[in-house]
């Protein structure tokens, strides 16, 4: 069971939540969510506290318990503090004790943003993770934009993430394309504490290409193709892509998808078809079918892992979305496995606005 | 002889040719499927026909209230014999249209009378389209920030002064933080630099739904009645998620930590640690220095697969070989450095640890 809701008084406070229950071989209840904002009435000062998620800056995005205040200047300049105890999931140990940081950024008119972060993470008491990081998003045109993160390993110095991405768009938006480059290193990216750590740096490198093109008022087309230099071995992936409204207004589709991905030591070509089809005002059919072709299934069962999903969704209206699915797959771990799948949502909102 | 049925063939062909091109059009959008068309604000403008003789009363509209858009009794003032007794909106104008223009009633907050009076009357100075009797008549935001500078506004995120909600209006930016292409890779690093100006639209609840450690079903599993949704576990994820793993090392960690492999194999009984189950590494994963020792460059590319197995993100079992005098040769590779404290912080003390 979830339960989430939200509220707020424009412009002082809001706070959301998000609690789920369930029942397995323990019965177990928890909060994704609990968290409360403040801010002052012109937005210069807020604070967050409770439970969420910390994204900010070259940090990398973390569940916390704790808080964030920030305050902004009429210079632009944005001053961000932080800390918490990153929260425990539900399979894991206890394997952090807090974490706090900061980050300071500066606007660039209405287009953009630089910013610097630092962060501090212990882990049971121990230095865990200590990073400081650089960011950048610029809307250059309104057809061009860049953005960047770069985040710096200080316990293990080295390069432990480098991300930046170029995209531009035709002028009446029927093609878009994105440049992109992404360094990373993952046992940077690990708690220090780890032996892997101290094994040495193997970052992995990629760059590639996203292009969209509408190549008809109802059809939209995607090609991504990607490059990746791992420990030496140059691989590639990519895919295709294209979606099919039903209708002009979406609310029946078709997409058709093809992947192929040739990585170090990955290797599997992939074929997916899903659609949402409208059977009579507020039902609908939603059908999902996936085939992956491994190119080594080495022992496992099976040249080829099927996997197949027909859902039925009906609107009674009121806020009630009831939905129910079967669900069938073979892969490598199961010869084969069948499910049945079931929601049942309400939304409310008060006051009402008919 | 023959000549007559390749004719037949080739009429038949071309037939079936020219309905598959038309019914591709229709699905393509490329043909409307009804007899709507965009309203003649053109023709009607060039004849010289004043925006409040159909839409009267607008001037005075404030940011609720009707959307003073003509009936048919509004046209038929100047056209007195109809060509159809349907009403004229059946076909003059797009039903879309009208629903753009009710859903900026719903979402923003905005007064019609205010702007007559500022521009003069002027309607077209904002609605620009109409001069090309466009689909869309609501103006871009654009439109809006050419003459409203929000500066103040902007760098405070408070976006409150002309959307009612922006988190329930459900609508994409078109000039800033475009989602569009692989949205889903860029997402990170546009919201590195600009995160307030996402949770200008996006709730906690949004963002944890993914990067929340204790997420109770991923948003594809929950969502499984909106299969076009973009997700990074879709589907037969599970199929290839080691495949995943290893061709993009460091994504799993951004979310996962290096415990959740192990945990997770050892819920479902896959974990490897069952000597029944036998050595699940090939040959020449290890051995004495000298020899095929697969295993260190698969650990350091993808040490979550590791982890998967090997508890304690696998320092125990590894200290055991890579440690000084040991078979697995010094650890530390040329140019090591650290600011960790061998004696105290791990894993340097499980070699290094203070005398007592």
């Amino acid at each position: 069971m979830v339960l989430q809701g939200s509220t707020r008084k424009y412009p002082y406070v809001d706070a959301e939540a998000l609690l789920w229950a369930g029942v397995g071989p323990e019965e177990q209840i928890d909060a994704l969510v609990v968290s409360v904002r403040v801010r002052d009435k012109e937005g210069r000062a807020e604070a967050r506290l409770g439970r969420f998620i910390l994204a900010t800056g070259a940090v990398r995005a973390v569940q916390i318990d704790g808080g964030i205040a920030t305050f902004r200047a009429r210079s632009k300049t944005h001053f961000e503090f932080f800390g918490g105890a990153p929260v425990v999931g539900d399979f894991e140990s206890r394997e952090a004790d807090w974490l706090a940081g900061a980050r300071v950024s500066q606007g660039i008119g209405n287009r953009g943003a630089i910013g610097a972060s630092y962060y501090f993470r212990a882990d049971q008491g121990q230095r865990a993770d200590e990073e400081v990081g650089a960011d950048f998003a610029f809307q250059a045109t309104d057809w061009l934009a860049v953005a960047c993160s770069f985040a710096w390993e200080i316990l293990d110095p080295g390069l432990a993430n480098l991300q930046a991405t170029i995209s531009a768009q035709t002028k009446n938006r029927k093609v878009r394309g994105e440049l992109f480059v992404q360094r990373r290193s993952p046992v940077r990216l690990l708690p220090q504490t780890s032996l892997f750590t101290v094994l040495g740096d193997v970052s992995t490198t990629m760059g590639g290409t996203n292009v969209r093109w509408r190549a008809a008022p109802r059809l939209d087309l995607w090609v991504n193709l990607a490059l990746q230099d791992a420990q030496e071995d140059l691989g590639y992936g990519g895919s295709i892509r294209g979606v099919l409204r039903l209708d002009d207004e979406g609310k029946g589709s078709i997409l058709g998808e093809a992947r192929r991905l040739d990585v170090a030591m990955a290797a599997w070509t992939g074929l997916r078809t899903a659609a949402v089809i409208p059977l009579y005002r507020k039902v609908a059919l939603m059908p999902e079918f996936e085939l992956v072709i491994p190119d080594n299934p080495r022992d496992a069962p099976g040249r080829v892992w099927p996997w197949g999903r027909l859902a039925l969704q009906y609107r009674p209206g009121r806020g009630w979305t009831v939905a129910a699915a079967g669900e069938a797959s073979s892969n490598q771990f199961q010869r084969y496995d069948v499910r049945a799948l079931a929601r049942v949502s309400y939304q409310a909102q008060w006051p009402r606005n008919e | 002889m023959s000549r007559a049925p390749n004719r037949i063939a080739v009429i038949l062909a071309s037939l079936a040719l020219l309905s598959s091109i038309v019914g591709c059009a229709k699905i393509l959008g490329l043909e409307p499927k009804d007899e709507s068309r965009p309203f003649e604000h053109r023709a009607h403008a060039l004849e010289g026909i004043h925006c409040l003789e159909c839409h009267s009363g607008i001037q005075e509209a404030s940011d609720t209230g009707p959307l003073h858009l003509p009936s048919s009794a509004d046209c038929v003032v100047c056209h007195q014999e109809p060509h159809d007794p349907n009403p004229c909106a059946d076909c003059h104008g797009r039903a879309r249209t009208r629903y753009g223009a009710e859903m900026a009633r719903k979402h923003l907050i905005f007064s019609h009378h205010a702007h007559y009076e500022a521009d003069a009357g002027d309607c077209i100075r904002c609605h620009v389209d109409v001069s090309h009797d466009a689909d869309f008549l609501r103006p871009s935001m654009a439109t809006c920030f050419s003459c409203h500078v929000h500066e103040g506004q902007w760098d405070t995120r408070d976006c409150d002064g002309c959307h009612v909600e922006l988190q329930s209006e459900g609508i994409l930016p078109e000039s800033h933080v475009v989602h569009d292409g692989d949205f889903l890779r860029e997402h990170g690093v546009q919201a590195a630099a600009q995160g307030d100006l996402c949770t200008t639209c996006h709730t906690q609840r949004f963002c944890a739904s993914c990067h929340g450690r204790n997420v109770p079903e991923i948003p594809s599993r929950l969502a499984f009645d909106a299969p076009l949704r973009r997700s990074m576990h879709r589907a037969n994820f599970i199929a290839v998620h080691d495949q995943e793993a290893s061709a993009n090392p460091g994504m799993c960690i951004v979310c996962h930590s290096e415990l959740f492999c192990l945990d997770c194999h050892l819920d479902e009984g896959i974990a490897g640690v069952d000597p029944a189950r036998g050595n699940p590494h090939p040959p020449g994963w290890s051995g004495p220095p000298g020899t095929s020792n697969d295993h260190g460059p698969a650990a350091r590319l993808d040490p979550l697969s590791c982890a998967s197995c090997h508890g304690g993100a696998g320092q125990m079992l590894c200290v055991g070989c890579h440690r000084v005098g040991g078979p697995g040769g010094n650890p530390h590779p040329p140019g090591f450095s650290s600011r960790l404290d061998m004696r105290n912080d791990l894993p340097c003390r499980l070699c290094h640890a203070s005398p007592l």
